[in-house]
This record gives structure tokens, C-alpha cells and sequence, in this order.
């Protein structure tokens, strides 16, 4: 099933053996060079914390789940610090051609619920495969130059 | 044709294709008049540390000059200047063209040397100069043209009279003619 960025920010987090709400999505970080999602990122600043992808049981409509408590952990290093103080959130992140031009701002991200494979990103209003992502940072998304001819 | 001046590229962030980090800024362009070409750019800080960077950008380095950002493929393309080949790193000052007279081989003066004139999309070869006319205003000359360099002034063919532009977009149009009338293409 197909899911957003947008649409699964704020979902709650729920433990599988306790029922308990853990938190909620803040947003999810990417893996740019394996187009897909690698962590979702609950709560932000000091108090943010980590799940990676491999550990949910289930990145479903209404609850994110996970088996319990301990998947949830604090960031590792300076790309995990970083998404946790939001710097590397990619909704209304500049999109940058791979020629240096840019393309507007990122809207949303679809993504697959089962695999974490990202699908389109909507840059403005336009659809771009996700194919064509090569690098995403803190200044911006880099995208395939091939899809500059398209928006 | 793209194209676009030094002053418009001086202070256009350095992203990362690989990382989509702005790991520098654009300081000056490093241009080498006998060549016709930048050989790479100086650099600023970014951020807080904002300030002269030590390292240099070699334009065999840059990945693309767009409107928005100069793209390297990653961090490490940046270069300490003593680590960079002669002309980059250490550029002589006197090469500068900028203010010098551009003299016709005829002897008419075209105007004075404003900018330079780049194509983007590649590592940025120049294409023209930007100048101030003799009677005031803004023009445009393409290159290659130029047939001597002094620090002076710089003598270009007859011809470049005909071609004096008023707006980049002219001079865009103009370029391939120019070449063609000069045997060059």
C-alpha cells in the first residue's frame, strides 16, 4: 500500500506487547542512496527518538508498530542528530537539479508501506520518480538532471 | 545557451550531488585570459563560520554551473589552495581583465572590461565580457576574440564591432555566428 510523507506525520507509535502509545511520527528519514525510508523519527529536539525501519512490525494507516519499547532508541551519529533537530526533514526541502537549478520545494514523498521503498516525490506540483533522487541533505534534495526537462 | 556573469556566480552556494549539503559558497572566479576559461573558483564559509575558506574549487572539479547553486559531486573536490595545481591555487593577479580597455585591431575602443560572460551547465567556459561602453551603457562582446592581452588593454578582431551586444540574451544568439564568421567552429 501506498503511503505519504505528509499523511503519516503526527500517526501514532504503539507498542505491540504493551498497547501502549510510544509518541508519534515527526517525519521519516531517508536513505537517498537506497531510495528508501531508513528511520522514522518520533518526537523532536532533545527529546527525539529513533526506529529503524527493519524494527517495525507495521507501518500501518492509523498506528505505526513496533514490538515494543525497546526499538526505540537515541540518535548515533551526525546525520541522526541532525534529522533529529528536523534539519534534514524533507518535506518543503529545495529540490536542486543535479545541473545546479532549482526546482521548487518538496510537497510530499510516497513511499511503500510494506517495503520503506520510496515510490514519487512531488516537487511544486509535479511527480518525479523517486529513481531519480542522488543525494538529499540538509540544503536539498538532488535529483537526476533528465527530470529538469520535465517540470 | 545559458548564460551568465562572474558577479551573478560570486556567492551561489556549493552543493554536494551525493550529500545535498551547501558545503561552501562561491567567493570569486578564477579566470584565465589567454585560455578563455575559469580554472576554478575561490570560496567562502557557509553558516555561522562565515569568513574566507581556505580551499579552492578547481573547474575540472565542478560538476555543473546552474542558476541556483555550482554542483561538485562530493566534499571532496574541495581543495586546500597549496594543494592545488599552480593556477588555481595560486592565480596571478595581473591577468585580471577586468577594467582594461577592449581595443579593436582597427583601433577603436569597444569599451572597458565589466564582467565576464560565462556558459553554464558545464565547468564554464567564457564565452564573452560584459562592458562598459565608451558613451555610456552596457553591452556585450562574444569571445573567443580577443588576439592579445596585456593587463592593459586587449585587442580584439575588427569584426567584434558588428557583434556588440545589448543583453546576454543577444549575446547568447550571437555567439555561434561570431565563431563561424572567425572560421572557429
Amino acid at each position: 500500500m501506498s503511503e505519504s510523507f505528509q499523511s503519516s506525520a503526527g500517526r501514532k507509535v504503539v507498542s505491540r506487547s504493551s498497547a501502549k502509545e510510544l509518541g508519534s511520527v515527526s517525519h521519516l528519514l531517508v536513505d537517498a542512496r537506497q531510495r528508501r525510508v531508513a528511520t522514522v523519527i518520533i518526537g523532536r529536539g532533545k527529546k527525539a527518538q529513533l526506529v529503524d525501519w527493519a524494527q517495525l512490525s507495521g507501518f500501518g494507516p492509523d498506528a505505526v508498530m513496533v514490538a515494543d519499547e525497546s526499538a526505540l532508541r537515541s540518535p548515533s551519529d551526525d546525520r541522526e542528530r541532525a534529522a533529529a533537530a528536523g534539519k534534514l526533514e524533507l518535506l518543503g526541502k529545495r529540490a536542486l537539479s543535479e545541473r545546479g537549478n532549482e526546482l521548487g520545494e518538496l510537497a510530499d514523498v510516497t513511499f511503500d508501506a510494506d517495503t520503506g521503498v520510496l515510490e514519487d516525490l512531488l516537487i511544486g506540483a509535479r511527480r518525479v520518480p523517486a529513481r531519480s533522487v542522488l543525494g538529499s541533505g540538509s540544503y536539498a534534495v538532488v535529483v537526476d538532471e533528465s527530470q529538469e526537462d520535465s517540470i | 545557451m545559458l548564460l551568465m556573469t562572474a558577479s551573478q556566480i560570486r556567492g551561489l552556494p556549493v552543493v554536494t550531488v551525493e550529500g545535498g549539503e551547501d558545503v561552501a559558497e562561491v567567493r570569486d572566479v578564477i579566470y584565465s585570459p589567454e585560455e578563455g576559461r575559469l580554472v576554478g573558483v575561490t570560496l567562502n564559509k557557509r553558516g555561522f563560520l562565515a569568513g574566507r575558506s581556505r580551499d579552492v574549487l578547481p573547474a575540472n572539479a565542478i560538476h555543473a554551473i546552474g542558476q541556483d547553486a555550482v554542483m561538485v559531486l562530493n566534499d571532496s573536490k574541495l581543495v586546500a589552495h597549496e594543494d592545488a595545481p599552480e593556477d588555481v591555487g595560486h592565480p596571478a593577479t595581473e591577468r585580471n581583465v577586468l577594467e582594461n580597455d577592449v581595443l579593436t585591431e582597427g583601433g577603436a575602443s569597444l569599451g572597458k572590461v565589466a564582467d565576464l560572460v560565462l556558459l553554464v551547465g558545464s565547468s564554464g567556459e567564457v564565452v564573452g565580457y560584459q562592458i562598459d561602453k565608451p558613451g555610456g551603457g552596457q553591452g556585450y562582446i562574444p569571445l573567443p576574440a580577443q588576439l592579445s592581452v596585456s593587463g592593459d588593454a586587449l585587442v580584439v578582431p575588427n569584426i567584434t564591432e558588428e557583434f556588440v551586444q545589448d543583453d546576454l540574451v543577444g549575446l547568447g544568439a550571437a555567439v555561434d555566428e561570431f565563431r563561424t564568421r572567425l572560421g572557429l567552429t
